[in-house]
């Protein structure tokens, strides 16, 4: 009997002491939620390391401003004069990762058309409907700004076309997801998870546990599914409910078409899974666009050529389309989504 | 037999030190229980950032309005016998307030122009972070 109420006293005791050693932190940053979970540090350590991350984001988000002065802003600056700029040994190399990856979406992906997001207001902290200028976007498509016609060479940047206007805004979040991954690595960090505006990344696991992550339902305010993120792996969504504005009863999303000029319809969101890699966090963001972009039936091509097998889209009718090893690791969380599925088989 | 019951009690043995360890225990253990279970079963639950702070938690099972200064203005937040939203927010594209009402465990809204973000927390979250 003493050994009974002897143990009820401990476990009481225990229940009081046991805090999970899970610490959080959040910031905006990129325009964005940032947020940074770490399991297995203490509070201290967790505070120390992720409050160090999110000064490298910031960081990396003053260089990276599109429309407000830094370091790619003044490119774009010189670029539209004609001139040769400085670039930072980092800046050169995801600019020209970007041009591959621009070159492989075949031009979906394109990160210089800086003045046609200007023209249609996304290059705004707030954006708003607002009369579209058909004919400025005709001539901005028709100067036809390419990642191709950037020359990087000894630390300098020039362009064969001055319409090239650099806007990262589909890269640098995911970009930073790597720079995060590494900083953690770097600092003895197991278990870790990263949610920059959305696209996350994760390491190691929460507890006994996978960290698990929801995925947004893109029209009711909770999550339509959830898995489980095994650490290296990194998930992304392109959506037209984040960034958009309605106009006579259509919606304009920020994902534009560049062949159009004008934002890319037809599509809720396409969310995509990253096996691990060391450029995880950039595939998650860059890989979903030109699969957003491309028209119903050459979705299941833009995967292809994008090399992603995990893919979901949700089409503007609320079918589901999605890839059998996506549908095998998801769990749906809205009852229904289930009777809207359909079965992307892979393009051989 | 009554006679001797009414005795009986009169001569109450005085407790021991094991008796009131037992009293002690029993009680400390009904508090913990009723602390445990009864947050688990209502658990519905309101967290609040404001920038990268938590700014407050609440219980959901109130009628409540909450007034929050926020980096551009003012935010109307209203919680209804277990349901939350943004009533007011001085954001341009009211995204927050058209998220309306937000019942269930897990959910969340943001309003990234004033940075608060409602979350909503309950006997066990479904995931650790949200993709979107």
């Amino acid at each position: 009997m003493r050994y009974f109420f002897a143990c009820i006293c401990c476990i009481s005791l225990l229940s009081c002491s046991l805090k999970e050693p899970l610490y959080h932190n959040q910031s905006y940053v990129f325009g964005t939620l940032v947020d940074i979970s770490t399991y297995g540090e203490t509070d201290a350590e967790g505070q120390n390391i992720t409050a160090t991350i999110l000064r490298e984001f910031q960081n990396l988000h003053n260089r990276l401003h599109a429309w407000k002065p830094s370091e790619l802003n003044g490119i774009n600056h010189q670029i539209a004069q004609g001139n040769s700029a400085r670039v930072a040994p980092d800046i050169a190399d995801m600019l020209k990762q970007s041009t591959q990856y621009s070159v492989q979406s075949g031009g979906l992906f394109n990160p210089a058309i800086g003045e046609l997001i200007q023209t249609w207001g996304f290059q705004n902290d707030e954006f708003h409907a607002l009369s579209i200028d058909t004919k400025k976007i005709a001539t901005l498509v028709k100067a036809n700004p390419q990642m191709t016609d950037l020359i990087i060479e000894d630390n300098h940047i020039t362009s064969k076309n001055r319409h090239v206007q650099l806007d990262l805004g589909g890269y640098a979040k995911g970009y930073a997801l790597d720079v995060g991954m590494t900083m953690l690595k770097n600092q003895g960090v197991k278990n870790a998870l990263i949610n920059i505006g959305g696209n996350v990344i994760a390491l190691g696991k929460h507890g006994e546990h996978p960290w698990r992550v929801g995925i947004q339902h893109p029209r009711k305010p909770n999550a339509i599914a959830a898995l489980n993120l095994e650490s290296g792996w990194a998930i992304g969504t392109s959506g037209d409910y984040q960034r958009y504005f309605m106009l006579d009863g259509k919606r304009y999303c920020h994902i534009i078409d560049p062949r159009t000029g004008i934002p890319a319809q037809g599509t809720q969101s396409v969310t995509v899974l990253i096996p691990p890699q060391a450029n995880a966090g950039v595939l998650s963001d860059v890989t979903s666009k030109p699969i957003f972009i491309s028209e119903p039936n050459k979705k299941q091509e833009a995967i292809k050529r994008m090399n992603v097998k995990d893919v979901m889209i949700i089409q503007e009718n609320g079918d589901i389309l999605i890839t059998p090893s996506m549908l095998k690791r998801i769990e749906w969380l809205e009852p229904d989504a289930k009777t809207h599925l359909q079965i992307l088989q892979s393009l051989s | 037999m009554l006679k001797h019951t009414f005795k009986s009690f009169n001569h109450f043995p005085k407790p021991l030190l094991g008796d009131w360890i037992i009293i002690v225990v029993s009680m400390l253990l009904i508090i913990w229980l009723f602390k445990s279970l009864w947050v688990s079963e209502d658990a519905t639950r309101l967290r609040i950032r404001l920038g990268n702070q938590v700014y407050g938690e609440y219980s959901l099972k109130q009628n409540k309005a909450l007034t929050i200064q926020g980096k551009v203005g003012t935010t109307l937040i209203e919680i209804q016998q277990g349901k939350v939203r943004f009533k007011q927010s001085p954001c341009n594209n009211q995204y927050c307030v058209h998220q309306g009402w937000l019942h269930h465990a897990g959910q969340a809204a943001i309003c990234l122009p004033n940075q608060i973000s409602l979350e909503l927390i309950g006997e066990k979250t479904q995931f650790d972070t949200l993709n979107y």
